[in-house]
């Protein structure tokens, strides 16, 4: 398939090229009179680098418009301090290098006040490495990846992360499976990286026993024939329950592959590849997820009762095409959410120190439809930490055991495992965050 | 192996064609002989090292001159019939100017036609050369000094190792040049040698141990060693590429890689973790590790693949320069000075491995070829240097990165040959060395109450790639018979490029200042892949995260 013709290299590598592209030395644009980059007297410029494309995109490709939509919500009611957000999002394909090559022409060439919700652990790893916003200033608000080593302030001064992170994912479930099923033989996928490091943290934190633990891969998950070695290894070991903690894409490659082998264990849904429309998008019929459990740190996305859902849903329809309402349209509108809060309360004189200066100062305080608190502060980057958990519907919906959100909430580290007393605070008149 | 089956190695300006005819060595100091042609008046001559030099004055010589020291060339001839470079003589022919592509004289044509002259040695030894090198440049320049006495300014640039020599001559010398650009900057002989050799240990250890790699006999018995070396070293290559797709490991593996293909880790995994623990770049001429063929390897080709064939072009030449460069310097310092026997190699992939973890097939797989290649496996027995030999190497010509004159770097930031870290850690040393100076300028200011702020001496240029280069056939096979994107290869710049860095050269040799503002901004989008982000970083060479 590959084939490379190496004499030709060698006269390629004696061969100077002289076409291509301007990286990076844009002249300053008209941004003025405003001193901060990506900040006019009228606009901010955001900017996201995301999958829209790609084997990792479905759901996830739905998360910049949901984004986009709140803010056009926003702006269509005066914006903030009277600023309009304006949203550039770029494709990554979840490739770590694209996102470095993208994110670096949202810097240097779009002038992005700040980045906001890349997604992907090796991507914003990549970033933060080769591009390296921490050195420039740069804000990295809100990423959509659960790695608990990114609200490390010391590493990533400028970033903050939002998912709780993948051990305090891990450690609650763990409580979860140990209260519910006692005694049963567990089994779990995961993704063989960091986002499954830290989920083999979390439960070997909680004390859970695994029977059998069967890593793929990133990207594996699309190999023809890959799906089916996991469900073989898993179904030898024989375990009760079955914890998926991978992408989307893989879960929906194991309960495919499974339902095709007559293969059902009871599956337990990590929240990074829960999303039932992303699933069932996937070919997955509604009917294979029925009975599962999943675990959310939202509402559900049927919930038409929570005052965030109905608004989000009502802005979705006008703002959004009325795309299907599902979790990456909610995590995509709630990161928006929280954005404006954050760039209201960094006041009139918007800047990026002022702007991460504001989250560490009321970033804890901020409305948001997350049931579980933010927990930012001067020495916290760290953002929502509870789960509840839910079952699947009959038609792919996850809801909450017994009707009622019960979350518990801990820490990445060797915190105790607490049922939350925490109260969310109501949301603004029409969802719109009060500015000074 | 036919010689078609190669991956060049060397700098597009060390080994192709110069601008002046090759003149005999002279056995001392000889000239210069000028012809007196008008309007460019052409001398050779040779240094008391029997170094040959070329100067090329202008008849509207404007007094500054541009002095050239050229990149690494061999000091061995490389025989017909070994890949990469056979055929190849040693020679000392002088050089006093870069040449675009190997052969284009437009920017020694620019120099000239405004005024500038130019002159360059051949160096009287070839190889790692940079002490006798350093020698060579400073008498040229009192050689030229002297024949041409309306010489009013001396600016030095020079390209790989040359662009190490001009920075050594800026340190050791301050006083003789008025600015300099060391262009594509080789780092200390330590560090180069240090990536060098852990890629070719790599190669050795996993995918054919008779690969001497390194510690090569003396005399005529080490020479056929280490050309025996780079016959094996691209033979393997040839054959890794070969299983580029389906992961199958060489037929020449050692036990220790056989162990790992049984556990199913492809060998482009592996071939990718040598360069990442080596410090290569994972961007190449044709793979930008960022581009996929339309249909099902759109995303696995740039997130699985591409990276390795990354590693596979810019592997080549840091395996050869290692077979070529050790074997140098070894005879240089009496002994091995490859020595892996501490390097931590986990500790060196800590960032690489989760960035790159899906081509590096995972963690289980990344844990798995580590832990073949600590050194606690006896199938992957470590390089032991001689310590006297190392002793004598670090004791070589090294630079600290001081700036003590105006300077212009500029390097590809995919350069596989010298890093763009090896320029970073100039601007660190840089940033250190401004940082203490406005903190004496302060102190100073209690005791006079007169603040002269340091200059910012330092201009950074970074050659850059393309958002996107690597181009596909109609069967979705990667194309690799296209000019190298740019910035990548090595010291693979434009005519454009060059003359940014000629003019703020001059510039700043003449008014001790570089252009800056809107006429820096302008000549470097002109020039284009070009930039001067201020915050651009690399990672230094792995020898400075040991």
């Amino acid at each position: 398939m590959i084939g490379i013709n190496r004499r030709r290299l060698l006269v390629a590598s004696a061969v100077l090229a002289t076409g291509g592209l301007v990286v990076s030395t844009v002249p300053a644009q008209a941004f003025s009179p405003h001193s901060e980059v990506g900040v006019t007297n009228s606009a901010i410029k955001l900017g996201v680098t995301i999958p829209l494309t790609g084997a990792a995109s479905p759901g996830y490709n739905k998360v910049p418009s949901a984004m986009k939509a709140y803010f056009d919500y926003v702006n269509a009611n005066g914006g903030v301090n009277g600023r309009k957000i304006t949203l550039v999002v770029k494709d990554d394909q979840y490739v770590p290098t694209l996102a470095v090559t993208q994110t670096n022409d949202l810097i240097l060439k779009d002038k992005v006040f700040a980045l906001l919700a890349p997604l992907g652990t090796a991507n914003v790893k990549a970033v933060a490495t080769r591009v390296n916003p921490g050195r420039r200033g740069v804000p990295v608000l809100f990423v959509n990846t659960g790695y608990s080593g990114f609200a490390v302030k010391k590493t990533y001064p400028t970033t903050f992360t939002m998912l709780p992170s993948y051990i305090v994912e891990a450690k609650i479930m763990a409580q979860y499976i140990t209260e519910t099923y006692p005694g049963k033989k567990i089994g779990l996928l995961y993704q063989d990286d960091d986002f499954g490091q830290d989920a083999l943290a979390g439960f070997k934190q909680a004390g859970l026993s695994l029977a059998v633990k069967v890593p793929y891969a990133s990207g594996s998950q699309g190999v023809a024939g890959v799906p089916a070695t996991w469900i073989q290894k898993l179904s030898a070991a024989s375990p009760d329950v079955v914890i998926l903690f991978g992408v989307s894409s893989a879960t929906a490659a194991a309960l495919g592959t499974a339902a095709v082998m007559k293969y059902a264990p009871k599956w337990i849904l990590g929240s990074v590849g829960g999303d039932a429309t992303t699933i069932k998008a996937s070919g997955v019929p509604a009917g294979v997820l029925y009975g599962a459990t999943g675990a959310s740190f939202l509402p559900a996305t049927t919930d038409t009762t929570d005052e965030y859902i109905k608004l989000f849903q009502s802005i979705n329809a006008k703002y959004n095409n009325n795309a299907v309402f599902d979790n990456n349209v909610l995590v995509g509108m709630n990161t928006a959410f929280v954005t404006v809060q954050a760039i209201a309360a960094a006041g009139q004189n918007l800047t990026r120190k002022g702007l991460i200066a504001a989250i560490e100062k009321n970033g804890a305080k901020f409305a948001s439809a997350g049931l579980a608190p933010l927990n930012y502060s001067t020495t916290s980057h760290v953002g929502y930490n509870g789960y509840w958990f839910g079952t699947y519907s009959p038609t792919g919906d996850l809801k909450p055991n017994g009707g009622v959100y019960t979350v518990y909430t801990t820490d990445s580290g060797s915190g105790a495992i607490v049922k939350s007393t925490y109260k969310r605070p109501a949301m603004p008149a029409d969802g719109l965050p009060t500015q000074p | 192996m036919k010689k078609s089956r190669i991956i060049s190695i060397l700098s597009a300006s060390a080994l192709v064609s110069m601008v002046v005819v090759g003149i005999p060595s002279a056995a001392h100091a000889a000239g210069p002989l000028c012809d007196g042609k008008v309007p460019i008046n052409s001398c050779q001559g040779a240094t008391s090292d029997s170094a040959p030099y070329v100067m090329q004055v202008p008849a509207n010589f404007n007094g500054t001159l541009v002095l050239y020291s050229h990149g690494y060339r061999p000091n061995v001839p490389v025989p017909a019939g070994i890949p990469g470079y056979g055929g190849y003589t040693v020679t000392n022919t002088p050089q006093p100017g870069p040449l675009v592509g190997g052969k284009d004289t437009s920017v020694i044509a620019y120099l000239l036609g405004n005024g500038y002259a130019i002159a360059g040695s051949g160096f009287a030894r070839q190889g790692w050369n940079a002490d006798s090198a350093i020698a060579t440049d400073v008498e040229l320049i009192g050689a030229f000094k002297a024949q041409f006495p309306a010489t009013k300014h001396v600016v030095a640039w020079g390209e790989s190792l040359g662009g190490f020599i001009t920075q050594g001559l800026a340190e050791t010398h301050p006083t003789l040049v008025d600015a300099v650009a060391p262009m594509c900057v080789a780092d200390n002989v330590g560090a180069e040698l240090t990536m060098a050799g852990d890629f070719l240990w790599g190669v050795k250890t996993l995918f054919d141990p008779t690969i001497k790699g390194g510690n090569y006999s003396a005399g005529a018995a080490g020479y056929a060693e280490a050309m025996g070396d780079l016959v094996k070293f691209f033979t393997v290559i040839g054959k890794l590429q070969a299983g580029i797709a389906t992961g199958a490991w060489p037929d020449t593996s050692s036990a220790t890689g056989k162990a790992l293909a049984a556990a199913g880790v492809p060998s482009r995994s592996a071939l990718l973790l040598l360069g990442l623990m080596a410090g290569l770049p994972t961007q190449s001429a044709h793979f930008d590790s960022i581009s996929g063929p339309a249909g099902a390897l759109k995303v696995t080709f740039p997130l699985a693949i591409s990276p390795a064939l990354a590693i596979l072009e810019n592997g080549a030449n840091a395996g050869a320069l290692a077979v070529l460069a050790l074997s140098d310097v070894e005879n240089q310092a009496g002994g091995a000075i490859f020595d892996n026997t501490k390097t931590d190699y986990a500790a060196r992939v800590a960032s690489d491995r989760v960035i790159f973890n899906a081509a590096l097939s995972g963690d289980t797989a990344i844990d798995a070829m580590l832990g073949a290649l600590s050194s606690a496996n006896p199938g992957a027995p470590r390089a032991v240097g001689n310590a006297a030999a190392i002793a004598k190497m670090n004791a070589l010509q090294a630079n600290t990165g001081k700036i003590n004159v105006p300077t212009i770097t500029m390097v590809g930031v995919a350069d596989p040959i010298t890093p763009a870290g090896s320029s970073v850690r100039i601007a660190q040393a840089f940033a250190q060395q401004y940082a203490d100076e406005k903190a004496a300028a302060f102190k100073d200011y209690a005791k006079t109450h007169t603040y002269e702020p340091p200059k910012k001496d330092l201009l950074s240029l970074w050659s850059t790639t393309p958002s996107a280069y690597t181009t596909f056939d109609s069967n979705g096979s990667p194309i690799s018979t296209t000019p190298a994107a740019p910035g990548t290869n090595h010291c693979n710049f434009t005519a454009a490029q060059y003359l940014v860095v000629a003019k703020e050269l001059v510039t700043a040799g003449t008014t001790g200042s570089f252009l800056g503002g809107g006429t820096l901004m302008n000549l470097v989008r002109k020039a284009k892949n070009l930039s001067i982000d201020p915050f651009f970083d690399a990672p230094l060479l792995k020898y400075y995260q040991q």
